[in-house]
C-alpha cells in the first residue's frame, strides 16, 4: 500500500500544473494567516487603546454622586481571540462593544459586518473559506477520476494482476489524496503558530488539535467518497458530477434550509415582543425612581426595623441607594429569566442543527471549527454572561456606595470622591476554558468519526463493486 | 500448467466461448488466432481470474483461476496489447514499482539488466515514459511481466507497435522463457510470428476451437489460408 502511496505523491511532484496549484495554494493560505493575524493584532490595539481611554477618564471622574455614575456607566470591549485567524465564526455578525449602566442591560453592538459595504462582505480572505470550502475542492479534483483513469488506461488490471489488493488501491489513493489535504492544513496550521507563538498554551495547544483533528476527518470523508464515487461508478464525469453536486447539497443548501427549520422548531420571540415582555414584567416590579411602589414599601418597612428607627430620616443610611440595588436585583431577575428562555431556545436550536451533521457532516464541522477556535455562539454567550455579572458587581458597588457611603436619603447631591471610582475594578475577560464548553462540541467530533467509518465501510463497498475490466 | 475444459461464456445472450478445450504444458509456446471478438481476449481474461466460465473449468497449475485468483495470479506474467505506464516515472522506475507490488525486490542493475533484455535500449531507461514510443511502452511491459519470473505467460498481441528488431527480440525472449520451463499462450493476429514462435496454433471462431495444429505441420502461406479459410466459414 505505502508503494502506491509514494507513486501518488511522485505524481503530485512530478506534475507542474499540480505543483503550481498547490504553491500558489500555499501562498494563498498564508496570506489569509498574515491577514487574518494583522487584522487580530490591529483589532486587538485599537480595543487595549479604547479600553484604555475609557479607563483613565473613568479614574479621572471628578467626584460626584455614585448614582450619576452608573449612568455615565462604561464600555467593554470583547477581546479577539487568539485563534481568530483560523476561524473568526461569528465574531463579525455578533458586536464586540457592549455598554454598561445603570437599569439596562444593553445589546452588543458595533460588528464587523455593520461596518462594512456590502460588497465586501463577499471579497474577504478568510482562513475559514479555505480550509472549509476550497481544498475540499482540490480534494475532489484530485480524486474524482483516481481509480477510472487506472482502469481506462488499462493499469487496474496489471496492478491486480501484480498483486495489488482492490481495497489496498482504494485506501492507499484515499490516503494519499488526504495525506495532500493534511499537508495543506498543517501548513496553515503552522503558519498560525508561527505568528502567535508569543502566545502559545496548553488550552491553545489542545483547541488547535481539536480543531486539526476535526478538519482531518473531513477532509478523509469528503477523499474517501469522492475515490468511493470513482471505483463504484468508473466513469470520472459520473464521480465528478456526484461529488459535486453533495459538495453544494453539503456546503449551500442543507446547512441554510437545516437552519431555517431549526429556527422554525425552536422559535425566537421578535424583538419587539421580546422587549414589551421584558418591560412589562420589569414594570411590575420596583421603579428604581418611584418609591411609593408596593415593593419599596415593604423594603423600607423592613429596613425601618431593622435600624430600629420610625422614618427614613432617621436612618444612618441613604435609603435610595438600597432602593436602587433593590431594584437592580428585580431587573437582573427579569433578564435572567427572559435571556436564560433565550439561550434556552439558542441552546435546543444548537442542538437541533448540530443533528444535521447526521446527514451533513459539513455541519458538524463548522460547528467543531468555530467552536474550537472559541468564536461561536456558545463563546459569544458566555463572554455576555461574564459582561452581565460584571455590570451586575460594578453597580452594586456603585448603589451601596449611595446607600453606606456617608449620605442620607434624599441626599442626591452627596458625590463619592475620586479615590473611590479609582478603587471600582475594570472589566477583564476570562476566556472560556476549552475543559468547560468541551461537551458541546463532542456530538459533533463523534458524528465526523461516524461519517469517517461510513466512508470506510463505503471503501470496502466499493472493493466490491470495482470492475476491473 | 494451462488446462481449459469444456469452457462456455457468454454476455448476456451472446455466446463468447463455446466448449473450448485447450492445455498448454510447461515448456510450451500455445499462438491463439482470430479475427476480432473471436474470443481471444476473453480466454485470456479467464485465464487471469476476472472472469468465471459459465461452465466448464478453467485452471493453472490445477487451481481454478476465478475462485483462487490471487494464488494463480501470482504464477501468471501477463503483456496487454497496449501497456499504459505512468508518464511521469521511467521505464526502470516502472519495472520497480511494479515489481514491488508483486513483492519483488531489484537492484538498479538487476532492473536494468531486465529491461536490457527486452530489448529497450539503456540510454531510455531512465527517461520519463511520456517519452517513449509505443513500442518502448510494450518492452518495458515485457519485462514487467520477465521480472516477475513467472511460470505462466498470457499474451494479448505482445508485438503490437513493436518494430521488426524488437519483435524479434521478443521472439527470442519468448523461446528462452518456454525453454526455462514456463507455459505461454499468446493471442495474435499475426500468423507469421505466431508460426515462427509458438509449438502449437489454434484458431478461434467465435468462441470455439475450430482447428489446433503443430506449427512444423504448415508453412506460413498454408497457416494463412488455413486461417482466412475459417474466417470466412
Amino acid at each position: 500500500m505505502w508503494q502506491i502511496i509514494k507513486n501518488e505523491w511522485l505524481y503530485y511532484s512530478r506534475t507542474p500544473w499540480l505543483l503550481g496549484i498547490s504553491l500558489g495554494f500555499v501562498a494563498v493560505l498564508f496570506v489569509s494567516i498574515v491577514l487574518g493575524y494583522f487584522q487580530a493584532q490591529k483589532q486587538t490595539v485599537q480595543y487595549t487603546e479604547a479600553k484604555n481611554d475609557l479607563r483613565e477618564q473613568w479614574e479621572n471622574i471628578d467626584a460626584m454622586n455614585p448614582h450619576g455614575a452608573a449612568h455615565y456607566g462604561t464600555y467593554v470591549f470583547k477581546p479577539s481571540n487568539l485563534l481568530s485567524s483560523l476561524d473568526e465564526g461569528v465574531n463579525s455578525i455578533t458586536g464586540n462593544v457592549l455598554r454598561v449602566e445603570g437599569h439596562v442591560q444593553n445589546e452588543i453592538v458595533h460588528s464587523e459586518a455593520s461596518q462594512m459595504q456590502s460588497i465586501s462582505k463577499f471579497g474577504k480572505l478568510k482562513s475559514s473559506l479555505l480550509l472549509q470550502y476550497i481544498i475540499p475542492i482540490l480534494l475532489i479534483f484530485l480524486a474524482f477520476s483516481s481509480i477510472s483513469n487506472e482502469k481506462r488506461s488499462g493499469r487496474l488490471k496489471l496492478l491486480v494482476l501484480q498483486g495489488a489488493k482492490p481495497f489496498s488501491l482504494i485506501f492507499a489513493k484515499t490516503l494519499s489524496i488526504w495525506f495532500y489535504g493534511l499537508g495543506l492544513l498543517a501548513v496553515t496550521i503552522l503558519a498560525y503558530a508561527f505568528f502567535n507563538l508569543q502566545d502559545l498554551n496548553s488550552e491553545i495547544f489542545s483547541r488547535t488539535v481539536l480543531f486539526f483533528w476535526s478538519y482531518s476527518l473531513y477532509y478523509f470523508i469528503v477523499t474517501g467518497l469522492t475515490v468511493f464515487f470513482s471505483a463504484r461508478w468508473q466513469n470520472p464525469t459520473i464521480a465528478l458530477t456526484s461529488m459535486l453536486g453533495l459538495w453544494i447539497l453539503w456546503t449551500i443548501f442543507l446547512p441554510n434550509v437545516l437552519m431555517s427549520s431549526v429556527e422554525k422548531w425552536h422559535e425566537l420571540p421578535s424583538r419587539n415582543e421580546f422587549k414589551a415582555d421584558m418591560k412589562e414584567d420589569r414594570s411590575k416590579g420596583l421603579d428604581g425612581h418611584n418609591p411609593s411602589d408596593e415593593r419599596t414599601k415593604e423594603l423600607k418597612a423592613n429596613v425601618l426595623e431593622e435600624y430600629g428607627v420610625d422614618s427614613l430620616s432617621q436612618l444612618p443610611i441613604n435609603f435610595d441607594g438600597l432602593v436602587m440595588q433593590e431594584d437592580e436585583e428585580y431587573g437582573n431577575k427579569v433578564w435572567d429569566k427572559h435571556f436564560g428562555n433565550l439561550r434556552s431556545v439558542f441552546a435546543q436550536q444548537k442542538q437541533s442543527y448540530q443533528l444535521g451533521g447526521i446527514v451533513n457532516p459539513f455541519i458538524s464541522l463548522q460547528n467543531a471549527s468555530m467552536g474550537f477556535s472559541g468564536n461561536d455562539h456558545l463563546h459569544h454567550q458566555e463572554f455576555l454572561v461574564q459582561v452581565e455579572q460584571y455590570r451586575r458587581g460594578f453597580i452594586k458597588t456603585l448603589n451601596d456606595k449611595h446607600a453606606f457611603g456617608g449620605s442620607k436619603t434624599g441626599d442626591w447631591g452627596w458625590k463619592a470622591d475620586n479615590d473611590f471610582y479609582k478603587s471600582v475594578p475594570d472589566f477583564e475577560h476570562q476566556p472560556t476554558a476549552l475543559a468547560l464548553v468541551s461537551t458541546h462540541y463532542i456530538a459533533d467530533l463523534l458524528l465526523l468519526m461516524g461519517w469517517t467509518i461510513a466512508v470506510f465501510g463505503l471503501m470496502i463497498l466499493g472493493t466490491k463493486k470495482m470492475q476491473v475490466l | 500448467m494451462i488446462d481449459i475444459q469444456n469452457a462456455n461464456k457468454s454476455f448476456k445472450d451472446t455466446p463468447a466461448l463455446q466448449s473450448l478445450n485447450l492445455h498448454v504444458g510447461a515448456g510450451e509456446i500455445l499462438g491463439l488466432l482470430g479475427a476480432n471478438g473471436a474470443g481471444k481476449s476473453t480466454t485470456i481474461n479467464m485465464l487471469l481470474g476476472f472472469l468465471a466460465p459459465d461452465s466448464g473449468s478453467v485452471k493453472i497449475n490445477e487451481k481454478d483461476t476465478f475462485k483462487q485468483a490471487r494464488e494463480v495470479r501470482q504464477l501468471i506474467g501477463y503483456i496487454p496489447e497496449n501497456v499504459n505506464l505512468y508518464p511521469y516515472l521511467s521505464g526502470m522506475e516502472n519495472l520497480d514499482y511494479f515489481c514491488r507490488l508483486a513483492g519483488l525486490k531489484y537492484s538498479k542493475a538487476e532492473l536494468q539488466e531486465f529491461l536490457s533484455t527486452c530489448g529497450l535500449q539503456s540510454d531510455a531507461h531512465l527517461k520519463k515514459v511520456s517519452d517513449y514510443s509505443k513500442g518502448m511502452r510494450q518492452k518495458v511491459g515485457i519485462a514487467i511481466a520477465y521480472a516477475k519470473k513467472a511460470k505462466v505467460y498470457l499474451l494479448d498481441e505482445p508485438a503490437s507497435g513493436l518494430d521488426p528488431l524488437a519483435s524479434n527480440d521478443l521472439s527470442v525472449l519468448l523461446k528462452k522463457l518456454a525453454n526455462e520451463g514456463a507455459a505461454i499462450l499468446m493471442a495474435s493476429h499475426d500468423i507469421f510470428r505466431v508460426r515462427e514462435v509458438c509449438h502449437r496454433i489454434g484458431i478461434l471462431n467465435q468462441g470455439a476451437l475450430v482447428k489446433e495444429l503443430r506449427s512444423e505441420e504448415v508453412s506460413a502461406n498454408e497457416l494463412e489460408q488455413l486461417y482466412l479459410k475459417y474466417m470466412t466459414n
